[in-house]
């Protein structure tokens, strides 16, 4: 893992996630507003010394919001992600012991990823109503059975191997099993889906917020500045250019790391 | 190959009946009456049981969700609880717009996948393939909204040339030339990441393909590259790729979502976004349905591709 993260594509992908999690931890000290402040007198400015990157309808400086944007994509890519994989990955060695539950659960997967991304995000949101907690909710919801299959699958091939054989007739308990041989090996393709859930959950937060389903009015989050950007487009076209590249390059970053990391497993 | 087929039917009608169940279950729990927005603040209790009568709200959850089912299998889907028309009309006219949207950008995105994954393959350029490599990692990063975004400002706000959004004011069939300019945007958008994902696994698939032992033997015999890449290559590098697009389209009704709402396209993606907020529970149960079928056929139709390209599942009948 270590020789995967040194590679050029490695370096890149951290240098960009790295950068933008600086950004959103140190966002409180570097912005120079309160992201819901109201600055008088600067309505839809554009990019100046003042505001970097404009003001908005309301006279919101697009810097600061965009800064304390980052932390909404920071909970929900480190903590939702992170939760839902932990929460996957114990269901599916739980329930993959035994065969009724191993079938069950399996078909229980099946509905859920049946369902496109978000529209079942639209769904949820419409039963526990918007907000940051529904982000999270949905993503979680998303990873349990990404990450329940993925553990299936490595516990599965690792149970057929001779050596796992020969240690449960010289008999070793399931949890030395779990720990000693099937976690360490299922940890390369875990860490390539974690950097690529991580991904996929800027998408999420990004759609949701976008479509207004996602983050409360007025905070801010990157999709909800883009929905603002796409709203004001004809009046302030630059307005959404920040958080757009944030967003990208956020994304961009974990995609990057993914593929160094998958890549290194494959050689 | 029909037994093929028809061992894939169990498993996928069950899916879709406890997708029905769940669907219907998830809308009971939607908070907010529908009988409020119907009846109106001022409505005598009365009036409100009438209501209530009338649309089957007062049965049983699970004679509510029978019910439901045997209209939906007959086709009588309902009125619908806000708009007031047949579900069925609503479902029509968003069905044309989005099916015409994403058809137009599965075309665009399965030829621009081939000719890029191709000519890669066969000009075999180290800077060529970096090029590509690059645009495609930058538009797998691109999400939908903002990608939507970015072509709206550059082609109709920065360089006004084309629709900002809307459906052709014609339509589709009377003057396709101005269909083409409203469709391009939006199409375009939907088919970023489909071409990006498809590009990337058929340039790797074919590259797997040239390192086989029956290329190696192609080449001894002096069969040129490009003549390899295209007659040997390509169609045994095709099955996988078209499980790849299977699971590609899948994600296209969720970016359909998206893409309606950016470039306000009165499809599917809308008629859903707009029927949840108004708790519109005919209409949101029919589309969620609707959403797992498609994943559903999109699934069997994608093993029956498979099956008929790849020889040794549609003779031996198992794989």
């Amino acid at each position: 893992m270590r020789a995967a993260l040194a590679t050029p594509k490695g370096v890149a992908g951290l240098v960009l996630v790295g950068g933008i999690v600086l950004l959103g931890v140190l966002g409180p000290l570097l912005a120079p507003y309160s992201p819901t402040q109201q600055v008088p007198g600067a309505n839809l400015v554009g990019p100046s010394a003042a505001h970097w990157l404009g003001t908005d309808d309301v006279n919101r400086d697009v810097l600061s919001r965009t800064l304390a944007g980052i932390r909404v994509d920071l909970l929900v890519v480190f903590l939702a992600v992170p939760a839902g994989a932990a929460l996957g990955m114990l269901v599916g060695l739980v329930t993959s012991w035994w065969k009724v539950t191993d079938v069950l659960t399996q078909r229980v997967f099946d509905l859920v990823l049946a369902f496109p991304t978000l529209i079942l995000a639209i769904a949820l949101a419409a039963v526990i109503g918007p907000g940051t907690t529904t982000i999270v909710l949905v993503v979680v919801a998303i990873e349990v059975p990404v990450f329940g299959r993925l553990v299936r699958t490595s516990l599965r091939t690792v149970r057929e191997m001779p050596y796992v054989e020969a240690a449960q007739v010289v008999g070793a308990r399931p949890w030395w099993l779990l720990r000693r041989h099937v976690l360490p090996n299922s940890l390369e393709p875990l860490t390539v889906q974690l950097a690529l859930s991580m991904s996929v959950a800027v998408f999420i937060e990004g759609a949701m917020s976008f479509l207004g389903i996602g983050v409360k009015a007025p905070d801010p989050s990157l999709g909800s500045l883009l929905k603002d950007g796409t709203r004001l487009m004809y009046d302030a076209p630059f307005l959404s250019l920040g958080p757009l590249l944030v967003v990208v390059l956020l994304v961009l970053g974990l995609l990057l790391l993914a593929q160094s990391l998958s890549e290194a497993h494959r050689d | 190959m029909l037994r093929y087929v028809l061992g894939r039917l169990p498993s996928a009608l069950g899916l879709l009946a406890a997708a029905s169940l769940l669907i219907f279950w998830l809308m009971r729990l939607v908070p907010g009456d529908p009988v409020d927005t119907l009846a109106g603040p001022d409505a005598s209790p009365e009036a409100r049981a009438a209501i209530r009568a009338e649309l089957g709200l007062d049965q049983p959850f699970l004679a509510q969700y029978v019910d439901w089912l045997g209209d939906v299998l007959t086709f009588d889907l309902g009125r619908s609880f806000v708009v007031g028309g047949q579900v069925s009309d609503l479902l029509a006219a968003g069905a044309v717009n989005t099916v015409v949207l994403t058809l137009t950008a599965l075309a665009l995105a399965v030829t621009l996948a081939l000719v890029t994954a191709v000519t890669a393959v066969v000009a075999q350029r180290r800077w060529l393939d970096a090029l590509l490599a690059g645009i495609n990692t930058v538009a797998l990063a691109m999400p939908t909204f903002a990608t939507g975004l970015l072509l709206v400002l550059v082609f109709a706000v920065v360089v006004p040339v084309l629709p900002s959004g809307g459906t052709p004011p014609d339509g589709f069939v009377a003057r396709p030339d101005i269909a083409l300019q409203y469709l391009l945007l939006p199409a375009t958008c939907l088919a970023v990441p489909v071409w990006a994902g498809l590009s990337r696994f058929l340039t790797e698939a074919l590259r797997s393909q040239l390192r086989q032992p029956y290329v190696t033997t192609a080449r001894a015999v002096g069969v040129r590259h490009r003549r390899i890449v295209l007659t040997q290559a390509l169609p045994n590098a095709l099955p996988s790729a078209v499980t790849v697009l299977g699971i590609q389209f899948g994600t296209l009704l969720g970016g359909a979502v998206l893409v309606e709402a950016i470039f306000t396209w009165p499809g599917l993606g809308r008629l859903i976004e707009e029927a949840i907020s108004g708790r519109d529970y005919p209409v949101v149960q029919v589309l969620l349905l609707l959403s797992v079928a498609i994943f559903v056929v999109t699934q069997l139709v994608t093993d029956v591709v498979h099956a008929w390209l790849d020889p040794r599942i549609r003779i031996g009948g198992a794989a």
